[in-house]
Order: structure tokens, then C-alpha cells, then sequence
């Protein structure tokens, strides 16, 4: 008997299908360490600007910010989208749902970004 | 309106036991840390564009339903990924473990691992509550 391989192409479910999973797996030590830092041994109470202003004073909280802010908002829009897909089931209304859904995905990322740089900018140039 | 009625009860009243809670907490948990992340995104921007905003929502954070939340926030966190790893995990290297009654135990596993991890945590904050 012989087998043959079917190369079907990757469309977008497929994508966002292979983003969930391996955006989740990083995500787990990313935002694990971020709670427990943030949330746990630092705490709510002692988080303030000055506190803010000195970890974006260094590059590497930077960059771990904005991977975060990435990957987690990606990773929880396209939950989103999945889960409105079992309560959505009229093509069009769909299609509407997918608009709305990548421009509020593509301003917030745009605006959290653009301010974790720019503050950063700022605190850097003193 | 019917799809919405059709699917809620179908999530209700579905008896599939560790599958069916850890399905319904999965995306629960999801939903929950999405809606924080939205409005954590605000607050932050607001530490750039409007700082009076981001000392007002700190204030906010202080606050006892807000302290509570948090916890709930750490537990959903914990419980998400810890349930995530298992799907992508017998995927990936034990599809064989893919049987209801594997699947039952892994999910009480799941859950302990969870509220193992949450505890200290929780504790933790929760004396924060009185201090």
C-alpha cells in the first residue's frame, strides 16, 4: 500500500490556530513572572511612577513590556474571536465581528506600545 | 438571539464532567484576563499620555473589590496556563493520553496545580487586605 502526503495550504484558522498554541506556551513563563513580580512580591500598594519610571529606565523591561503587551493582547483578542464565533453563527455578522475586532486589537497594541517607547524615551533623555 | 440562547444552554447544561469544567474554566478564565489586560493596556498608556489617570486608577487598584479581583486575576492566570500546557502537552508528546479517563485525572491534576501555585500567592495578597 502506498501513502500519499497532502500538502493542504495554511489558511488563516490554521494560522491562528498554530498562534494560539506557541504564543501560549511562551506566554506562561512571561506572564507567570510578571504576576508573581507585579502582583505578589512587589504589590499594588508599592507600584507608583517613580516605580514605573525606574523599571522603563532600563531597555530590558522595556522590551519585556511591549513582548507581553504583544503577546498576550494577540493571544486574548484571538480568544475572543474564537469564543464569539460559537455565540456568532450569520456569515455577515461574522465578518463585521472580525473588523471590529483587529482595529480594537490594532489601536490598543499601537497605543501601549507607542507609550511604553515614548515614556521610556523620555525617562532615558532624562 | 437564538445562536446566543442555543449556546449558553448548551454550555449549561452539557454533562461532560472534568472536560466540560475545565472547557466552561478555560474560557472563562480567558474572557476574565482579556477584560483586565484591556483595561491594564489603558492604564499604562495613561502612565505616557495622561498621568493623573494612571494615579487614579492606582488608587482604584487599592481598593478592596479591586484587591479581591486581583486574586481572582492570579487564580485565572495560574488555572489558564496550567490548562493550556496540558492541551498543547498531550498534542505534542502523548496524543495516546487523548482517553476520557486519562483526561479526567489530568484535569484534576490540572486544577490542583493550579490552586497549588495560586495559594501563597493568594495568601500573600489577601493579607495585604488587613494590613
Amino acid at each position: 500500500m502506498t501513502t500519499r502526503q497532502v500538502q493542504v495550504p495554511a489558511n488563516f484558522e490554521t494560522k491562528a490556530w498554530k498562534w494560539m498554541r506557541y504564543s501560549g506556551i511562551l506566554l506562561i513563563p512571561l506572564v507567570w513572572f510578571h504576576l508573581v513580580l507585579q502582583d505578589v512580591i512587589v504589590g499594588v500598594h508599592d507600584i507608583n511612577a517613580s516605580y514605573v519610571a525606574l523599571r522603563w529606565a532600563t531597555r530590558f523591561w522595556q522590551a519585556y513590556d511591549i513582548l507581553l503587551l504583544g503577546f498576550a493582547f494577540a493571544h486574548g483578542m484571538n480568544g475572543l474571536r474564537q469564543v464569539l464565533r460559537d455565540f456568532v453563527h450569520k456569515e455577515q455578522t461574522m465578518r463585521v465581528v472580525h473588523i471590529v475586532l483587529f482595529i480594537v486589537w490594532a489601536a490598543l497594541t499601537f497605543m501601549g506600545a507607542y507609550a511604553v517607547i515614548m515614556a521610556t524615551n523620555s525617562i532615558l533623555a532624562g | 438571539m437564538s445562536a446566543l440562547k442555543t449556546t449558553l444552554q448548551g454550555y449549561l447544561s452539557y454533562k461532560g464532567r472534568e472536560g466540560h469544567l475545565s472547557f466552561v474554566l478555560h474560557r472563562l478564565t480567558g474572557l476574565g484576563t482579556l477584560l483586565f489586560l484591556v483595561i491594564h493596556i489603558f492604564d499604562m498608556a495613561a502612565f505616557y499620555w495622561w498621568p493623573t489617570f494612571f494615579e487614579d486608577a492606582l488608587k482604584l487598584y487599592r481598593t478592596p473589590p479591586f484587591m479581591l479581583g486581583e486574586i481572582a486575576l492570579v487564580f485565572s492566570v495560574f488555572f489558564h496556563g496550567a490548562n493550556g500546557l496540558r492541551i498543547a502537552f498531550v498534542d505534542m508528546f502523548a496524543p495516546h493520553k487523548w482517553a476520557i479517563h486519562a483526561q479526567r485525572n489530568a484535569v484534576r491534576w490540572t486544577l490542583a496545580i493550579a490552586f497549588i501555585l495560586w495559594l501563597p500567592a493568594a495568601i500573600i495578597m489577601g493579607s495585604r487586605l488587613f494590613g
